[in-house]
């Protein structure tokens, strides 16, 4: 049976089995439902208290220069030697070439952050919604983003605008629905585990650290 | 205090009580005589047949369903002191029944008129304290059949608290299974038993003189790891603090 | 995985007398079940959403046909190759057809219950693939030869001194017992193999019909890795896991994230739509799905359908004060808890699993916590009903039935049987308690007393106290 025919047979049986030999396939009635939504501000405070909740570390500041110093600082204590980020990602290229000197850290390539020994990095990027409902960040693959920085990195970095900010998933789906791309990660704080005696250890496979950067 | 003038209520005095403790049924009758209830039992009674039916016995169960169906034909409540049974006559003779068109209507007339008997007390008769004279320290085990079959968990507990002489303590997880589940019990005495450990523990933990539940299964489980163990708490069923002093002829 | 159910009676009393492994369960299920209850607190919306988990996943299987072709239509649009396998063997060659084909030597892999169900890891080692499980506990797991206990802790029967040897044996780490430590040696050793495999294997917590993506939910990022790295990404998904669309995603992953761990979101969730497009600096050239019968669409046809709604959150095996006793290797196969009470009987045929549906008080916990309102006490009892239909329950205990219904069936022979046993127990049981009973009984007495029955019944007494005539 070549592969086509198998899936009609699946589909064949399917059909039977909930409606006997005549079995049609009548589309399913289709529902919505909105809930009304909040202010910014509002928004933001809620992102804030859930992704801190999740481990998240949160920056906020009218601008960029007063944080580096404590950004440094908590990327030093995470033993971070090297930043990366999106070569088209023209927030993060600015973040990461003023944080160099607070380290100082090593810029390089998305190339040289996939070999196997590479010492420990930090990942910066733009995010591309912010969730409040848990604190979710989302990033996704779609114009040739790359998702490394929230991969690979042991720490990462993410800078959030007001304009990014959405109460719920639902919206978020909602603006990304037409030709989805390749992948959304909905991302909530640091990468952890309880597999060992139920202990909650920060840091599985993913980075160990999540720091958001709120800028104007 | 609600004025019930003579109430009939068919007594459902279930198997366990008659073969092992007929004070639970004295006890029972008491309490509904007590507040308007003119109580008759059908003798022709025999086992709602909850043992076969949760074994998977269906074509047994259905026969006792069919027996007790006849025996408590007619209208007026049918009240007992048991919650399992209350619900295997509720929710389950219905479907028993699920192929028979007449008894299914028989069956869902029955289960309408059947409670258990701290539920029919205060949701039915509008008591609000049983006037017994119990005393002691008592913790309440949520039998689950009474809790989650039949949504019946505050009534037990108002009437207790409403008695002078009973000092209500609640147990932590009430409603924690305590590993009776009829042939279960046999069948994996030894996950039974754990069961029925981890619930005494609890009961322990509380301090109390007396365990009390709506179902003799269960005061059966735990009383008898308590009696075999030899710890310092007595089973007592719900019927009978709320009864108090009973004259039970023997 | 080959079922061992039919031996469940042995295997929980094994797990009963090992006190370590009583002590992991009680700390798992302990903690899952308390981060449950403040995750359902803080969210008023937790019933609405049940009802509404419920209708969707409900939907879903009534229309499995439409939104099954639908789904294969739009993976098959962005890319991906879709086949369909009746059963597991079927399944497994598949997956080891594919990995031949691309050039698969080392493969990554997610955690996966239907990967358990149908073998694949075996499968996959036949045919020259190195599989390595990335998920932290199914790591460990597969290093010791040993099924997982539970679907959300793979390791939980399992203490970190434990652990520690066995990364020191295995991978010939130095031992530590920190478990961070551990978590670290696990974190760096993983790495490696991510960014130099072939193939990234994972499940799918939900497949969606509209679009065509496979949906991921993992707190570790095994499950990211996998799915970004690889050249090839390889899902096996139970043909139950579809969803009508990503609309239908908000509501139910609230209720699994809650249900599972407490947790309002897990830490990653990924929608995943076909393959990579010329302008992505990374993700998989190649997707296959295999979607997976294996018994699924007998399901679909009977009572029992309402079981593949099941979401896999864990919350039924956590609640169950069974599995809070035995723990998840009693239950001998794969899904264990109530859920794999239902579930094994009827994938591994009722003969192996009876003793599953069997081994329960029904005291409906599991009910009340289930995310969809799978009536599951309700199927346990038609299970146990099937079991008599089909000829396969103990003669003694249809023998004993039949018995008990023929004396119940007159108040007569009731009457004089219990005033026959209310003499004959007054000479043979002093201080009003029976401790032993005759036959199977004697389970009961072995450890518990049993009362004395009554010298007369009830009804006799009533009869004489109200003056009634017999």
């Amino acid at each position: 049976m070549n592969p086509a025919d198998r899936k009609e047979e699946l589909i064949r049986r399917i059909a039977v089995a909930l409606r006997g030999r005549d079995g049609a396939n009548p589309a399913p009635a289709s529902k919505a439902s909105r809930e009304g939504t909040s202010g910014e501000a509002d928004r933001i405070a809620r992102f804030r208290e859930m992704f801190e909740s999740q481990g998240g570390n949160y920056l906020a500041g009218p601008s960029l220069e007063p944080m580096l110093p404590a950004l440094g600082e908590a990327l030093r204590i995470s033993g971070v030697a090297e930043l990366f980020f999106p070569p088209d990602d023209a927030g993060a290229r600015l973040v990461a070439e003023t944080l160099v000197p607070f380290g100082p850290f090593t810029l390089v390539s998305l190339d040289e952050v996939r070999r196997p020994s590479a010492p420990p990095s930090a990942g910066i990027q733009t995010a591309e919604f912010a969730i409040a409902e848990t604190g979710t960040i989302v990033q996704t693959g779609r114009e040739g983003k790359t998702l490394l920085p929230g991969l690979l990195a042991d720490v990462h970095v993410v800078l959030l605008s007001p304009a990014v900010f959405v109460d719920r998933m639902e919206e978020c789906l909602a603006a990304l629905s037409g030709d989805l791309p390749r992948n959304i990660s909905f991302i909530t704080g640091p990468s952890r585990t309880g597999d060992i005696e139920q202990t909650i250890v920060i840091g599985a496979h993913g980075p160990k650290k999540s720091i958001a950067v709120l800028l104007p | 205090m609600a004025q019930n003038r003579s109430v009939p209520v068919s007594l459902f005095f279930t198997c366990l009580a008659d073969a092992f403790f007929p004070r639970v049924g004295f006890a029972t009758a008491a309490v509904l005589e007590r507040f308007g209830a003119e109580v008759r039992v059908p003798l022709s009674q025999t086992c709602c047949g909850q043992p076969a039916f949760n074994s998977g016995n269906r074509r047994e169960a259905r026969k006792m369903a069919r027996k007790f169906l006849k025996a408590f034909a007619g209208d007026g409540y049918i009240v007992t002191p048991s919650g399992s049974c209350a619900a295997m006559v509720k929710n389950e003779y219905p479907a028993l029944f699920r192929d028979e068109p007449a008894m299914l209507s028989l069956a869902s007339l029955a289960g309408e008129r059947t409670y258990e008997l701290s539920q029919f007390l205060v949701d039915v008769l509008g008591v609000t304290d049983p006037r017994s004279s119990f005393r002691g320290k008592v913790t309440y085990h949520d039998s689950c059949h009474l809790r989650r079959g039949l949504g019946v968990f505050e009534a037990p507990r108002k009437l207790l608290r409403s008695i002078p002489g009973v000092t209500l303590v609640e147990m932590e997880e009430s409603d924690r299974c305590c590993g009776f589940g009829g042939v279960f019990s046999i069948k994996y005495p030894h996950i039974s038993c754990r069961m029925v450990d981890d619930k005494i523990e609890r009961i322990l933990a509380t301090g109390a003189q007396f365990v009390t539940s709506g179902d003799i299964g269960c005061l059966m489980n735990i009383g008898g790891m308590i009696s075999r163990s030899g710890y310092p708490v007595k089973p007592v069923h719900l019927a009978e603090i709320l009864a108090g002093d009973v004259e039970v002829p023997l | 995985m080959e079922p061992l159910s039919r031996f469940f009676h042995r295997r929980s009393e094994k797990a009963l007398a090992d006190t370590a492994l009583q002590a992991a369960i009680s700390r798992a299920t302990g903690k899952f079940l308390g981060a449950r209850a403040d995750a359902v607190a803080a969210f008023p919306g937790f019933e609405a959403a049940r009802d509404e988990g419920s209708r969707i996943r409900r939907e879903t299987l009534d229309r499995l046909d439409f939104h099954l072709a639908r789904f294969i239509a739009e993976a098959e649009r962005r890319g991906a190759v879709v086949h369909v396998a009746r059963d597991g063997a079927e399944a497994c060659e598949i997956a080891a057809r594919v990995a031949k084909e691309e050039g698969v030597a080392l493969a990554v892999k997610s955690k996966s219950m239907l990967a358990e169900e149908i073998g694949l890891n075996e499968a996959l080692k036949s045919a020259g693939v190195d599989v390595v499980e990335a998920d932290l506990g199914e790591y460990i797991v597969q290093l010791a030869g040993e099924p997982p206990s539970h679907i959300l802790a793979p390791a939980v029967h399992m203490a970190r001194e434990r652990v520690a040897r066995l990364f020191e044996e295995k991978l010939g780490e130095p031992y530590t017992d920190r478990i961070p430590e551990l978590v670290g040696i696990a974190r760096r050793r993983l790495r490696e193999k991510f960014l130099t495999a072939g193939m990234g294997i994972t499940g799918a917590n939900f497949l969606c019909a509209d679009t065509g993506s496979v949906v991921l939910v993992t707190n570790e990022g095994n499950g990211r890795m996998g799915t970004i790295l690889p050249r090839v990404h390889l899902v096996v998904a139970g043909i139950e896991k579809v969803i009508p669309g990503l609309a239908d995603l908000p509501v139910l992953l609230r209720l699994l994230t809650r249900s599972a761990t407490g947790q309002p979101i897990s830490t990653y969730v990924s929608v995943l739509t076909g393959v990579k497009r010329p302008e992505d600096p990374e993700g998989p050239e190649r997707l296959h799905v295999i979607l997976v019968d294996n018994g699924r669409t007998g399901i679909l046809q009977g009572k029992y359908r309402d079981i593949l709604k099941c979401i896999r959150c864990g919350a039924c095996l956590n609640v169950c004060p069974v599995y809070q006793s035995v723990g998840g290797h009693a239950y001998g196969w794969v899904y264990s808890g109530p859920m794999g009470s239902v579930l094994t009987p009827l994938l591994a045929g009722l003969a192996e699993g009876a003793p599953l549906a069997n081994a329960s008080t029904l005291c409906g916990a599991c009910a009340e916590v289930c995310p969809v309102k799978i009536p599951l006490p309700e199927f346990l009892l038609e299970l146990r009903a099937d079991e008599r239909e089909q000829g396969l329950k103990d003669p003694a205990e249809v023998f004993g039935m039949k018995g008990y219904a023929a004396v119940m069936g007159r108040a007569g022979i009731l009457e004089a049987l219990e005033r026959f046993i209310g003499v004959i127990s007054q000479v043979l049981f002093k201080e009003g308690k029976a401790p032993w009973l005759p036959f199977r009984f004697s389970a009961w007495t072995d450890r518990r007393d049993f009362p004395a029955p009554s010298p007369q019944p009830f009804r006799k007494l009533w009869k004489k106290q109200r003056g009634i005539r017999p």
